[in-house]
């Protein structure tokens, strides 16, 4: 029944250095499912992007393996959607452009895509947007449309690297709701890289804990909460034991 | 509401025709200033009573200006001729050289660390050189503004097509684009905005290496002339052609900014269309 999608084996990353190498990411095992909401959590620097990247293709690992589908991982991934925390939108097209940018470098029929590009910004309240320039919006609107380009292309891997990290607070709380409805509305794998314990607990179905570096797998936490996770699981206690119970690591380590 | 997000950008257009709205209605400070500036010049010429020969009064260079336009403008054509094309082989040459630059190391190592090199010699040492090998008609002039739009035009369009987030590469290697495809799409207007900072550095130079090729080897053009007037102690004449040389500047320099608002709307530098 479980249907495992991507596995980490010993994979590790050491980076070179003038002063040295760094051990970013200690050997890891792990096991993500398909269809899985995932969350990386740990501290800023601990190597949870590292991971993201590895998984992505576009860094190697220094030893261990990437399998994703069955396939080692040797080179970029094309097969999935990235978002990062600096919004990449380009600032030479308006929304819909940025989301057929994905169709265009894909070399795919755009005819093809933009119904599904104008739903996917309609999800997300953008269908009124979909001529303006990334400049004329809000960090919270360029990053919806960062989602919907990130999707576009139907991809079966979504990866996240703090994409709410550069928004306020309220905007976040916005995004957070966004995304959980992509996420069931599209069933795909969504890996998710954060340092907010209660973002990881509120989007996740398993939060994976990684320690300060050199990242390794501490502990791993199965949110059993019901979707959506509106404002009435949050205040469950369910919920603020999970996040209790993660907050107790992060002491542990002395990072709070 | 989501409406409240947007910032007051959207009611704004784009394109010519908003940025000659813009410039008429900002242009009278500025005019002001200038009529200002002769009305000075004027007075405290005619109050301190400075002989004409030194600094005559801007009445008195307009009037030289009309008396002698014919003339003027005939080396005017001279000039803006040697200008013009010399900065147009500039950028045909400099900007895709600017591009392979960019992407070989190899030609970053030979013809970038050359160029730059050669781009620190200070023009006014080549350009007698430039007249020994190019004669003293229009070709040397021409290498001459060549010579000065040349290396702003390279280093700035090598700059503009190395630099790219690293995000931006992330998100064109997760497509699986090649390189044309990323350049196309991606690589090339991310670049413009340093590009036509080059071609305006160009525009600047390129009067200054027409007067400079026409002093040193020439027998028109308005660099040349001014050097006639003043040695006639004509300085009437001499400020009269300044101006027309400063007005060929302004007119290329004018030409690069409307392209740049046609290319780039985008761009920071132009949302206001400043």
């Amino acid at each position: 029944m479980v249907d495992e999608f991507i596995r980490l084996e010993g994979a590790s990353k050491c980076y070179d250095s003038k002063k040295g190498p760094i051990n970013a990411v200690a050997p890891m095992d792990l096991s993500i499912n398909r269809g899985e909401f995932v969350s990386f959590l740990g501290p800023s620097g601990c190597g949870k992007s590292t991971m993201m990247m590895m998984i992505a293709g576009l860094l190697g690992c220094t030893e261990g393996s990437i399998h994703i589908d069955g396939e080692r991982v040797v080179k970029p991934q094309t097969n999935i959607g990235i978002v990062f925390q600096n919004l990449v939108l380009v600032d030479w097209r308006d929304v819909l452009g940025n989301v057929l940018l994905q169709v265009e470098m894909r070399k795919l029929k755009v005819k093809d895509y933009e119904t599904k590009a104008r739903e996917l910004l309609a999800s997300v309240g953008l269908e009124d947007f979909l001529n303006h320039h990334p400049y004329e919006l809000s960090g919270g609107m360029q990053q919806r449309a960062a989602f919907c380009r990130a999707l576009v292309h139907d991809p079966p891997l979504v990866l996240m690297d703090e994409p709410l990290g550069a928004l306020d607070a309220m905007t976040r709380e916005q995004l957070r709701k966004d995304l959980e409805k992509l996420w069931m509305a599209t069933g795909k794998t969504f890996v998710f890289v954060t340092h907010d314990i209660s973002e990881a607990v509120q989007l996740s179905d398993r939060v994976i804990i990684i320690s300060p570096r050199p990242g390794r797998v501490d502990a791993e936490f199965t949110i059993d909460l019901p979707r959506p996770r509106d404002f009435n699981v949050m205040q469950s206690d369910k919920f603020h034991h999970y996040v209790k119970e993660i907050s107790s690591i992060f002491m542990r380590y002395g990072v709070i | 509401m989501e409406t409240i997000e947007i910032k007051n950008h959207q009611d704004k257009k784009h394109g010519i025709t908003s940025f000659f709205y813009k410039w008429m209605r900002e242009a009278y400070l500025p005019t002001l200033t200038m009529i200002f500036f002769f009305v000075l010049w004027e007075v405290l010429i005619r109050l301190l009573e400075v002989p004409r020969y030194i600094l005559p009064a801007p009445l008195a260079i307009f009037k030289e200006f009309g008396k002698n336009f014919p003339l003027i403008w005939s080396h005017t054509l001279v000039t803006a001729n040697e200008t013009f094309i010399g900065f147009a082989i500039a950028v045909v040459v400099g900007v895709p050289l600017s591009i392979c630059v960019a992407f070989s190391e190899t030609l970053r190592r030979t013809v970038y660390v050359g160029s730059v090199a050669l781009g620190m010699v200070p023009t006014i040492a080549f350009a007698p050189l430039f007249v020994v090998w190019f004669g003293f008609a229009f070709a040397s002039k021409m290498v001459v503004v060549f010579w000065v739009c040349f290396f702003p035009i390279l280093i700035n369009g090598i700059f503009g097509f190395i630099s790219l987030s690293d995000e931006l590469k992330y998100f064109s290697q997760s497509t699986g684009a090649n390189q044309i495809t990323t350049f196309w799409k991606i690589r090339l207007p991310a670049a413009l905005p340093q590009v036509f900072l080059g071609l305006k550095g160009g525009a600047i130079n390129a009067t200054i290496g027409a007067t400079i090729a026409e002093w040193i080897g020439g027998s028109a053009g308005l660099g040349y002339y001014i050097q006639v007037a003043t040695g006639d102690f004509n300085m009437r004449l001499a400020l009269a052609s300044i101006i027309m040389l400063t007005l060929v500047g302004l007119l290329l320099y004018f030409l690069v900014v409307l392209v740049e608002i046609k290319l780039i709307p985008w761009h920071e530098s132009q949302r206001d269309n400043v």
